[in-house]
């Protein structure tokens, strides 16, 4: 009795601490492990799939539980069961599939190291490593405007809509330089600047204000690679706005 | 297939950016920041129902609540125009006349024709009722219905037989007061359910002021003949009932007749009147 109430109480510092929520997860590795493990009727190790979406599922339970629903560990397990059989079901699509890790008949070597590999491994480890350094880069710029992206992804539109009118809106941005340069400098958002140019409702813009924020600075000097990734996305939607 | 940027690791989940622009959180399934993936499981942090449900109590309640505001004002507007008491006035035009608790006129109505016609085109609406009495009064002079020496003949009709009490000895006084200059006439009270109680009192213009000091002694005025009398039965035997009728030039002399003083003497115990 005592130690569920204290379960609740960590529970609910979770839900509005990070740290906190991740102290709480680390704590329960060996729970959501053995939840897993039961749920794939075998031993689920770090490595797997599974044991992801069983730590996932925690943090979802995390941020869903509410106290007068019954007791949490419960709650956590059931939402754990859930999602990996979610996640199983998704996988039987490719069932048909040849496992690239099986092994060919009478020899050691398996599938994956029989195919030609195109790739070009260096080219792709110096890539890998740039935009991590551009990503940690923004980040740090982010830090200063105290924002994570963590926040970010809690910020960020999901409708369609509402996505691209936010793009709008950063397109609207990109065509005017100097209000990039002033978000620098004032280290604040021209948000009635952005409202008035790109005839976007206020309430949109300020309800993704951190989204907006990021997806600006991206737009900044460097983070090429981030841009290239994006530039779909923003190219196409800025055509069709104009 | 979608491709997503790593952007962030975390112990549970990773956020990723889509082609589209979207953050997302997704499982972690050992990313490192910068790798670009596919297939990602995104997290779905459960809808919270109850908080719905509960401002939906709160929403119920609020409008029971509202509800009961509004019964409660209605009801109380609602007594302030029910009739409390009916007053049927005959002079030939007969009329009722409804008042609530407060004696404010809330109903006006013909009785006979020429009381349909007497009360045509006449507003009551929150008058008094000896305004309504008054002005309906003229109106009979008016049109001629009222004149020298007519009987008025009031019928009261209440649940409360402190109203019919009080009515019964304020009105006459009240009429007395407002046509003693105009019009010599006759009062007749009764109360609708006991035919018994009926009390009539004569009048003339001289002699409106007999309660104050043709009887001199102020004591027998106060207690017997303004208050207790009328609402008493045995006050209908008297002698007043049978002249008073007939003869309109009726006076004071028939209460110094020494019979009637006798019987004051019986009812009320005072000796020293006839002195």
């Amino acid at each position: 009795m005592q130690k569920e109430h204290q379960i609740i109480m960590s529970v609910y510092q979770a839900k509005e601490d990070l740290q906190k929520a991740d102290d709480l997860i680390r704590d329960y590795i060996p729970f959501i492990k053995s939840e897993a493990s039961k749920c794939i009727s075998r031993f689920c190790s770090e490595q797997d799939d599974e044991f992801s979406i069983a730590m996932i599922a925690f943090h979802e339970a995390i941020l869903g539980y509410e106290h007068d629903r019954g007791a949490f560990l419960p709650y956590a397990a059931m939402l754990i069961r859930n999602r990996i059989i979610d996640f199983q079901r998704k996988e039987t699509r490719h069932q048909g599939n040849v496992s690239l890790n099986e092994e060919i008949k009478d020899s050691d070597q398996t599938l994956l190291d029989q195919i030609a590999d195109k790739r070009n491994y260096i080219q792709e480890s110096t890539n890998l490593e740039a935009t991590k350094q551009e990503i940690e880069e923004l980040s740090a710029v982010m830090a200063d405007f105290g924002v994570t992206f963590s926040d970010v992804a809690d910020n960020s539109p999901k409708q369609e809509r509402t996505l691209e009118a936010c793009a709008v809106a950063i397109n609207y941005a990109i065509e005017n330089k100097h209000l990039l340069d002033t978000l620098l400098k004032t280290k604040k958002l021209p948000l009635a600047q952005l409202v008035k140019g790109s005839g976007i409702e206020r309430k949109t813009l300020e309800r993704h204000r951190k989204y907006i924020l990021v997806m600006l600075l991206i737009q900044t000097n460097g983070y090429e690679i981030i841009r290239g990734h994006l530039r779909h996305a923003l190219k196409t939607k800025g055509g069709t706005s104009v | 297939m979608k491709k997503y940027i790593v952007m962030e690791c975390h112990l549970s989940y990773a956020v990723v950016l889509d082609e589209d622009g979207r953050f997302l959180k997704v499982a972690n399934r050992n990313y490192k920041v910068g790798q670009t993936v596919t297939n990602v499981v995104e997290m779905q942090i459960p809808q919270s129902v109850p908080k719905e449900k509960k401002s939906r109590k709160w929403l119920y309640t609020l409008a029971a609540m509202a509800a009961c505001v509004i019964i409660v004002v209605t009801l109380v507007f609602q007594m302030g125009q029910m009739t409390y008491a009916s007053i049927y006035m005959s002079i030939n035009p007969e009329v009722r006349i409804d008042v609530n608790r407060k004696d404010i006129v809330v109903g006006l109505n013909g009785i006979n024709i020429d009381g349909n016609d007497l009360i045509k085109g006449y507003d009551y609406k929150r008058k008094n009722l000896d305004l309504v009495m008054d002005e309906l009064i003229d109106l009979a002079i008016e049109k001629g219905y009222l004149y020298e020496g007519c009987k008025i003949s009031l019928v009261l009709d209440a649940e409360s037989n402190e109203w019919i009490v009080t009515k019964s000895n304020d009105l006459p006084i009240h009429l007395n007061k407002y046509l003693s200059e105009k019009l010599t006439f006759t009062i007749e009270i009764s109360v609708k359910k006991a035919t018994n109680d009926q009390i009539i009192i004569p009048i003339n213009p001289n002699d409106s002021d007999y309660d104050d000091s043709d009887y001199g002694d102020s004591d027998y005025e106060d207690s017997d003949y303004d208050d207790s009398d009328y609402s008493n039965p045995s006050y209908d035997d008297s002698d007043y009932d049978s002249p008073s009728n007939d003869n309109p030039s009726y006076d004071d002399s028939d209460y110094d007749d020494p019979d009637d003083d006798s019987d004051y003497e019986s009812d009320s115990g005072m000796t020293d009147y006839g002195s």
